[in-house]
């Protein structure tokens, strides 16, 4: 399994995550005998979160992995440039970009359980509403995976009949943002929609709320703020307590309890010495890439088993069968489960707890939006959830 | 008025951090004839000390003080294990650039190794902001620029009233005459890494200060404009570097309330290239 994603750079926190994802699922796998008897590992391949750099370590990684068996990651910083070369290599990716051109774009090896950005915008856009937020500023980073954000939400924002107040983008290779930071203070804003990952976040922040007199501005962020390393930082640098009362972020609905959660949460607590000290560990468990991988993991493995077949051409039918189900399929939430329904000549339908899987004719299973927060310790918390007709109207 | 003012202020503060670390750099390179690039690396692993203290409990302005100390040992290694090894064969100016560049990397990517790719904060506060006009400016900005204005009256009076001041100003303008004056350069050169390394790594926690969060590649841009400021006032000069890292804060942060903060970096080195077309050694270079 390669975790294909940046480990240096301003987006140097991704990688990590997703690594723990890797871990935990392949390690619960192996545990259950593994796949047809292979035992599975995790490799990482830094793409710097740099086109240039991802595309030869991409090839580097074909090149040197000769029993390569799945790829993870792949954020927006490199997606459209990797995605054709793992897909001219007939390789399974399960991707973390939300980009928009991969939801109308057929890869036949590309699958995807996070949501398109456009529609996290206009889920951002439904939360500032319904807490009849007014006037919205926006400060994204300036790195691709967070600018595909900004012209949907401007959209979104227009067609709620909210006020635009200020648009700045953040150079993630800066290291001060007084100017964007005094230019948001002054539109007014009752609140502020942002991704901007590394120190950038926590820097602007701060010097957000220091211009702001010490009084912190409401915060939207996108479900990539929720992640260990970004509550550390941005915690660390405006406070825990102004964090809890002033952030909220659209998430895709991860299951917090239930049958799902218990194998997934005993699988992340099991390989807790393996990573390393990025932060809360227990954001792990409802960070996008630490719960919907694991799954990707799972589905991928258990694909393998029911086709008996490690070539990605055979077992990816079968992991779409698995995943979205079909009549009369026995619902499993674990590789272990899933396998022991096989051997019992069992149909599945394997629901982790990322929750339902419902891939499209582009291989991408959005699912619903839930409303997260962090509390005071800087545990997630989930607080609301978003219809698809809530999102349509402001679409 | 109030934006200029505004800006004016936030410029101030970039060039005060700016004009520490410009100095140091400036020293280095015009005593010892290293052009160190990886200098911003030493910064962020000094402020990386002053982030393990401040985390055991220490005071930041200690740790701050401990990062200088750290600063300074580091330098003097960097020199001593690698550029020193390098001068004594002969190695040429750009192959030491080629050393200095590959140091970058290890510094960075080893503590990235070390530290992860998490950004962190200083456990302190920031104080009340002070407003005057559209001058903004939080107490903790305004004692960082105390705290360069200090510097500079010491590295004035260290290169004007000292023994050692002038003996590195004399290796710096011609090290084999130096020497032949009795001047002993090895010793010079090891107590301006010593010297240049403390500077280093006091820019590095109040870099770190400044900007409120930081993690391990986090100096990157800031070198470049550590370069612009020394090479506009002039490589070498000390004086030149204070006036340097005057003229580049303000252009930054003034071009980003005009213009647009994207290209702040943008706008300051063409006013880079204008002033070496008039005055290819800077603007106190020697002509």
């Amino acid at each position: 399994m390669a975790d294909l994603a940046p480990f240096t750079g301003p987006d140097a926190a991704l990688g990590p995550t997703y690594l723990a994802a890797c871990y935990a699922a392949t390690q619960a796998i192996n545990n259950a005998g593994g796949v047809l008897g292979h035992q599975l590992s995790c490799k990482q391949v830094d793409t710097r979160g740099d086109p240039a750099d991802a595309v030869p370590a991409t090839r580097q990684m074909f090149a040197s992995t000769s029993n390569l068996a799945l790829v993870i990651g792949v954020t927006s910083d490199e997606a459209a440039s990797v995605v054709p070369i793992i897909n001219a290599n007939k390789t399974v990716v399960f991707a973390m970009t939300g980009q928009s051109e991969f939801d109308h774009t057929h890869f036949p090896y590309f699958y995807r359980l996070v949501p398109p950005d456009l529609e996290e915008s206009y889920a951002m856009v439904v939360i500032a509403r319904d807490k009849h937020y007014k006037r919205v500023a926006l400060a994204f980073g300036n790195d691709i995976g967070s600018q595909t954000f900004v012209q949907p939400a401007i959209s979104a924002i227009k067609n709620a009949g909210l006020q635009l107040v200020a648009n700045e983008t953040l150079d993630l290779s800066a290291t001060t943002f007084r100017t964007e930071a005094e230019k948001i203070v002054s539109a007014h804003p009752d609140v502020i929609f942002t991704e901007a990952l590394g120190s950038t976040e926590a820097t602007f922040l701060s010097e957000v709320q220091s211009l702001n007199g010490g009084k912190f501005i409401p915060i939207i962020g996108t479900s990539a703020t929720i992640s260990p390393a970004w509550y550390k930082s941005v915690a660390a640098a405006v406070g825990a307590s102004n964090l809890s009362q002033n952030f909220l972020a659209d998430n895709l609905v991860v299951e917090t309890s239930g049958p799902a959660y218990t194998p997934f949460k005993a699988a992340m607590d099991a390989i807790k010495s393996k990573v390393g000290n990025t932060g809360n560990f227990d954001t792990y468990l409802t960070s996008p890439g630490g719960v919907h991988l694991y799954d990707g993991i799972n589905l991928s493995a258990l694909g393998m088993v029911a086709s008996k077949s490690t070539q990605p051409a055979v077992w990816k039918a079968a992991m779409e069968k698995i995943a979205d189900g079909t009549p009369g399929a026995t619902v499993v939430h674990s590789f272990a489960q899933g396998v022991a329904a096989l051997k019992a000549g069992k149909k599945i339908r394997y629901v982790g707890p990322g929750g339902p899987t419902s891939f499209d004719s582009y291989h991408d299973s959005t699912g619903i939006f839930q409303i997260n927060k962090y509390d005071a310790k800087g545990n997630v918390k989930v607080i609301g959830s978003i219809t698809a007709q809530q999102l349509r109207s402001v679409s | 008025m109030e934006i200029f003012l505004a800006s004016f202020g936030f410029g101030l503060i970039t060039a005060a951090v700016l004009a520490i670390a410009a100095v140091g750099f400036t020293l280095q390179f015009g005593v010892t004839d290293v052009l160190n690039l990886a200098f911003g690396a030493v910064m962020i692993a000094a402020a990386y000390v002053a982030y393990w203290l401040n985390q055991a409990g220490l005071d930041i302005w200690l740790g701050l003080l401990v990062a200088s100390v750290a600063g300074a040992a580091l330098s003097w290694l960097l020199n001593t294990v690698v550029y020193a090894p390098f001068q004594r064969r002969h190695a040429s100016p750009i192959a030491l650039v080629i050393v200095a560049l590959g140091m970058t990397l290890i510094i960075e990517f080893g503590l990235q190794a070390i530290v992860g790719g998490t950004s962190v904060s200083y456990t302190m506060a920031s104080g009340r902001t002070v407003q005057a006009g559209g001058l903004q400016l939080t107490v903790v900005q305004l004692v960082i620029m105390a705290l360069a204005i200090a510097v500079m009256v010491c590295i004035h009076v260290l290169l004007t009233y000292t023994r050692l001041g002038k003996a590195m100003r004399a290796t710096a303008a011609n090290r084999p005459l130096a020497r032949t004056c009795g001047i002993r350069s090895g010793r010079v050169i090891n107590l301006t890494w010593l010297i240049s390394g403390a500077l280093c790594g006091c820019a590095g926690t109040v870099f770190a200060m400044n900007a409120g969060s930081f993690n391990a590649t986090s100096a990157d841009l800031f070198l470049i404009l550590i370069l612009a400021a020394v090479f506009l006032g002039g490589p070498g000069r000390a004086y030149g570097a204070m006036l340097g890292a005057i003229v580049i804060g303000l252009a930054t942060e003034i071009s980003a309330a005009y213009v647009t903060p994207s290209y702040k970096d943008v706008i300051a080195f063409l006013l880079l290239f204008v002033m070496l077309a008039w005055r290819p050694t800077g603007v106190l270079g020697a002509s």
